[in-house]
């Protein structure tokens, strides 16, 4: 077990940031904290680090209790949000900083930073001031500075925030490539969902300082235990429903119940529908999967790969929303206004909570 | 900005007042004293200068104002570390106390010593004598020059982010480390334009000195003293020499620190890539 969280908790005045926090990450595991911002992501990452000290609770990295130390003796690395490079040293000297500070001798940490620059792919910009990088090599320095003492853990804090979407895409392959190379167990912390797809081994969703539910990125996404978990990550519908034995009551049409919910039966519950499950069709017999009712057409929206058609359910006076590739859109030929009929092909059920 | 080129008559009667206004205030006094002193030629400027009670009141000229630069540089860092990294109560009182000196008159700064500290001052007993003294002269040129290195250093300290020493100390960085390689760097600039500052007001400070030492010719006298007694003595001769070397000092300690101020990336581009 690489890193090991009981029970950590943590509080400023009276208010809970984060709340007998415990989780296990194995080793070479790239986690990712998922939550909205204010949910005590950032903090809990600083109390791994030492940055912040908790108010109770245990921290072990690789089964050594790093509770009570200081951040200089956790050996991990860290990676800031706003890159906190060293203003007035170079980019090669940023990186030596750590293997200085271990009095590592001169000609190994030369070649060590050799290395590392190569690693993220800076060979030639050893020399550079930060203040002449761009935004996405200064963080490429950051993620080197951190890696050079080869530290147990890193723990990167939204590294990729304050930089472009197009940036964003690349420094994530990078990232991951680099995690992967060198096999250190890193947890990141994120509120942006597709950061946390791409990246993670698996994720973790945070929210009011607790953590909801651990998995990989398609059981969260497909198969969530939280409402929040599932509107979260990405868009989605839920509509109210019964389970009864096996099947779903929703209004007067009978659904079997999917499986892994036998854990819901006889409650209420909500049915849960990612908009790419959704299906349109002009008559019942044309749905693959099961019908759910019938209703107008609301809006049509462009959504780059697929449309987005809002469809009012006149059974249950409700929204839901489909994601529709634009042939399948051609060949139906609707129009806001139009009477279509609704279905799902795979759904979810979440407890009414 | 870049300057707009010049067309209309207004614009000119204005950079006609500044020359003037400038010319007349700063350059008038300066041409005045270098052909005072210069008038016999450059021997008697050289004689007056080396006498002994001159040298004696530039020796105690530069103590004070080396020994309170020193002393405000360090504790200086201090105060304003502590004003813009700690939370106390009171605190904005103390702040707002640092820029006592910009305001009071060095003259009652000197005088409020005498009455702490003299023969019938409420601190009489207090084990160094302060009043009609080097300690004293010291402690009040430290008072006057006291804000310029906390007022220079507290807007950088402010505006480093505590990330770059969070980021040290993960690194293995003890505090003192963080301080001395990281800190110390990034606010490198303001210590030493304070220290600038710190010694010019030091080195022409004369109202507190004058009254806390008494100028005793040889023993308290500092060199603006000195200037003030030679013109009263009618000695014009040596008032225009000293005038002339203070200013040259003054003017070589602006020089020096500017070249010390250099901007540091130029010292980092000339940094041997260790990857070469």
């Amino acid at each position: 077990m690489s890193i090991l969280l009981n029970k950590v908790s943590k509080k400023y005045g009276a208010q809970n940031i984060v709340r007998e926090f415990s989780l296990e990450i194995e080793s070479g595991e790239l986690f990712v904290l998922l939550g909205p911002s204010g949910s005590g992501k950032s903090t809990l990452l600083r109390m791994i680090a030492g940055l912040t000290p908790q108010d109770t609770g245990e921290i072990y990295l690789n089964d050594r209790n790093v509770t009570a130390l200081s951040p200089q003796k956790r050996g991990i690395g860290f990676v800031f949000q706003n890159y906190s490079l060293f203003q007035h040293m170079t980019a090669a000297q940023n990186i030596a900083f750590g293997l200085e500070i271990l009095r590592v001798p001169k000609a190994e940490r030369d070649e060590r930073v050799h290395e590392l620059l190569g690693l993220i792919g800076m060979a030639d910009l050893g020399n550079r001031m930060p203040s002449q990088l761009s935004g996405g090599q200064q963080q490429r320095v950051a993620v080197a500075r951190a890696l050079a003492q080869r530290p147990e853990v890193l723990l990167l804090d939204e590294p990729f925030g304050a930089l472009d979407v197009k940036i964003r895409a690349q420094l994530r392959q990078n990232l991951r490539d680099i995690q992967q190379r060198l096999n250190v167990t890193a947890i990141l912390v994120t509120h942006d969902q597709d950061e946390a797809f791409e990246l993670a081994d698996r994720i973790g969703v945070i929210d009011g300082g607790e953590l909801l539910e651990v998995g990989t990125p398609y059981q969260l996404y497909r198969k969530p235990q939280h409402r929040f978990t599932a509107t979260f990550l990405g868009s989605v519908n839920l509509l109210a429903a019964e389970r009864n034995g096996t099947t779903i009551h929703l209004g007067d049409k009978r659904l079997p119940a999917p499986p892994q919910t036998d854990h819901l039966a006889g409650q209420s519950v909500e049915m849960m529908l990612r908009p790419e499950s959704v299906e349109i069709a002009l008559t019942p017999e044309n749905l693959e999967g099961h019908l759910l009712g019938s209703g107008i057409v609301e809006s049509i929206a462009f959504a780059g790969v697929l449309e987005r058609v809002a469809i009012r359910v006149q059974d249950w006076e409700q929204t839901v929303h489909a994601l529709v590739n634009p042939d399948k859109a051609r060949e139906l030929n609707i129009r806001p206004g139009d009477h279509v009929y609704v279905g799902v092909r795979d759904f979810h059920l979440l407890p009414l909570n | 900005m870049r300057e707009k080129p010049v067309r209309t008559f207004w614009p000119w009667l204005l950079i006609a007042v500044v020359v003037v206004y400038a010319g007349l205030l700063l350059l008038a006094p300066l041409v005045a004293v270098i052909s005072g002193a210069f008038e016999d030629g450059i021997q008697p400027v050289l004689e007056a200068i080396t006498a002994a009670e001159a040298l004696l009141s530039l020796r105690l000229t530069f103590f004070l104002a080396i020994t309170a630069s020193v002393i405000n540089a360090i504790l200086g860092l201090i105060v304003a570390w502590v004003l813009v990294r700690h939370r106390f109560p009171g605190k904005w009182f103390f702040n707002a106390l640092v820029d006592l000196p910009f305001v009071v008159s060095p003259v009652i700064v000197g005088y409020v010593m005498i009455v702490l500290f003299g023969r019938t001052g409420w601190l009489q007993n207090f084990p160094i004598q302060l009043a009609f003294s080097l300690p004293g002269m010291l402690v009040v040129t430290v008072f006057v020059s006291l804000p310029f290195v906390i007022r220079e250093v507290m807007p950088v300290l402010a505006s480093l982010t505590r990330e770059q020493e969070e980021a040290a100390f993960t690194l293995g960085a003890s505090s003192w480390m963080t301080f001395y390689r990281i800190v110390f760097p990034a606010i490198r600039h303001g210590i030493i334009y304070g220290i600038v500052l710190t010694l010019a007001r030091a080195l022409g400070e004369f109202g507190a000195v004058a009254v806390i030492g008494g100028g005793v010719q040889g023993v308290t006298e500092t060199a603006t003293i000195y200037i003030y007694r030679s013109l009263h003595d009618r000695n014009d001769i040596g008032a225009y020499s000293m005038a002339i070397t203070l200013g040259v000092i003054s003017v070589g300690i602006l020089v020096v620190m500017n070249w010390l101020r250099r901007d540091p990336s130029e010292k980092g581009s000339q940094h041997v890539d260790p990857t070469e």
